[in-house]
């Protein structure tokens, strides 16, 4: 077993999910509690990345993000290396990747919320920030723990983007699910096996204890 | 009038299909990528046999082909692929036909603030990250590894490689220039494309062992004689000839 790996897909839906949390929360709110027509443009653009296949997307970020674009050349000063190739990197690409796996549960759960006590809140003279974090936030636990587990999952998951953007480097972006698959390509099926299990296991944990605290929580209510 | 349309529209989605032969199902190693569709082209003129080809890395239409992927012929960048085949008990014959050599090349772009490709760049503290093919799959990649080993420049550059999936993906690295160089196949380093952006320097030959790509027939397919027709074909003059201009040592 490759526990490096597993280490560093750990450490990469970690950080993932922490920056996801911090873009998606206030993006959800703005979504649901916004008025304007601009705001189903940014809804949509905040679904995109599921449209686009993986490959592709870690395809448009290695020729957007590396050293030909002005942008990249920002990045590499800024970091003092090119992005591609390096956990940077692959964190970049799997915030994109794994965006609408942390907003669309957020904007449910946000929207879900009685309007009714938003407005009076709203009258209280509650601001944005205060309504998000005393309202929205408290009715719509379960689906801050849903947009949690599933931007988590999604990135220990993730592929393609890794394999356009990675480049194999063990320790850095050398993933589990690289891991995996050139376990397969190499004919290692029972390692394969092993990693695939590993892999399952996990996500088969992490979606019980979602399902189990939602399961409790509405058990409760009854 | 819609009628006729309608009519056409009809032959086309569900009878054309029934008529049409099914065409040759070539799997081949990326590399063979720039230089095979042409030359299927013309095998199609001089046979009427339509011919189409999937590329990936040797090692990935391995596995496929193991795990049933309806392919007539396998074209790959080595002989040991195909001899797994031929183990396996899935490919005709005892060993695989030599069809081609291939050439490893180091591949950098014209505008790269680096020196020229040679060895000396392989040997400069300048030179952050080399693209190679996973050297446990893809045949380039395996000869990339052979030939720092015996320029013993691999221990130093090893931290310094970026390893792609395949041949063609490590020369897309170097093009998008988020690698420096690149060991790459001469087929890739000739394509209009970057032979556009970049220059090559040839790695001698004595410096790995020799790419040798054999192809075998897949022993389950239907169209055995059209199968072998594309495989003289490709060791006839004419298309060794071709193979030449392309990158590819001919064998004939």
């Amino acid at each position: 077993m490759d526990w490096q790996a597993f280490a560093l897909s750990l450490r990469l839906a970690s950080v993932t999910t922490a920056i996801l949390l911090a873009i998606a929360v206030p993006l959800a709110a703005l979504i649901v509690l916004g008025r304007g027509r601009w705001l189903a443009a940014v809804e949509a653009l905040a679904t995109l990345p599921m449209v686009l296949p993986p490959t592709v997307l870690g395809f448009f970020l290695l020729v957007l993000l590396g050293p030909r674009t002005a942008f990249g050349r920002g990045i590499a000063a800024v970091l003092g290396h090119p992005l591609a190739f390096s956990f940077d990197g692959l964190v970049v690409g799997s915030v994109i990747y794994s965006l609408p796996f942390a907003v669309q549960p957020l904007v449910a759960g946000f929207s879900s919320v009685d309007t009714a006590l938003v407005d009076a809140a709203r009258l209280l003279g509650a601001g944005p920030v205060r309504l998000v974090s005393s309202i929205l936030i408290p009715l719509a636990r379960r689906s801050l723990l849903a947009a949690i587990v599933l931007s988590f999952l999604h990135t220990v998951g993730e592929f393609g983007v890794v394999l356009m953007l990675g480049g194999d480097i063990p320790g850095a972006t050398r993933t589990l699910s690289i891991v995996l698959y050139d376990q397969v390509e190499s004919f290692d099926y029972a390692a394969a096996d092993h990693t695939a299990l590993l892999l399952l296991g996990l996500s088969v944990l992490a979606l019980a204890l979602i399902y189990s605290k939602t399961r409790n929580r509405g058990a409760g209510r009854a | 009038m819609s009628k006729q349309i309608s009519g056409a529209l009809f032959t086309l989605l569900f009878l054309a299909p029934l008529g049409a032969q099914a065409p040759l199902r070539v799997a081949a190693a990326a590399d063979l990528e720039p230089v095979l569709p042409p030359i299927l082209v013309q095998f199609e003129k001089s046979t009427g046999i339509h011919a189409e080809a999937t590329y990936q890395s040797s090692a990935t239409l391995t596995t496929q082909i193991e795990n049933g992927a309806p392919f007539d012929i396998f074209l790959s960048a080595d002989l040991g692929f195909p001899k797994r085949l031929i183990d396996a008990g899935l490919a005709d014959s005892t060993t695989p036909v030599t069809y081609a050599r291939g050439t490893l090349v180091l591949w950098e772009r014209k505008d790269s603030r680096l020196p020229p490709p040679s060895l000396d760049l392989l040997r400069s503290p300048a030179l952050k990250r080399l693209a190679i093919a996973n050297p446990e799959r893809a045949p380039y990649g395996r000869a990339a590894v052979a030939a720092l080993q015996s320029l013993k420049l691999y221990g130093a550059l090893k931290p310094r490689l970026i390893t792609a999936e395949n041949i063609a993906q490590a020369a897309q690295f170097v093009d998008s220039a988020n690698a420096d160089a690149g060991l790459i196949s001469l087929t890739s380093a000739l394509t209009p494309r970057l032979s556009a952006e970049g220059s090559y320097f040839v790695i001698p030959r004595d410096l790995y062992p020799p790419i040798e790509q054999g192809a075998v027939i897949v022993s389950k397919t239907r169209q055995r004689a059209a199968a072998n027709k594309l495989l003289n074909f490709l060791l006839s003059p004419a298309i060794q000839a071709e193979f030449a201009k392309s990158g590819l040592t001919p064998v004939k």
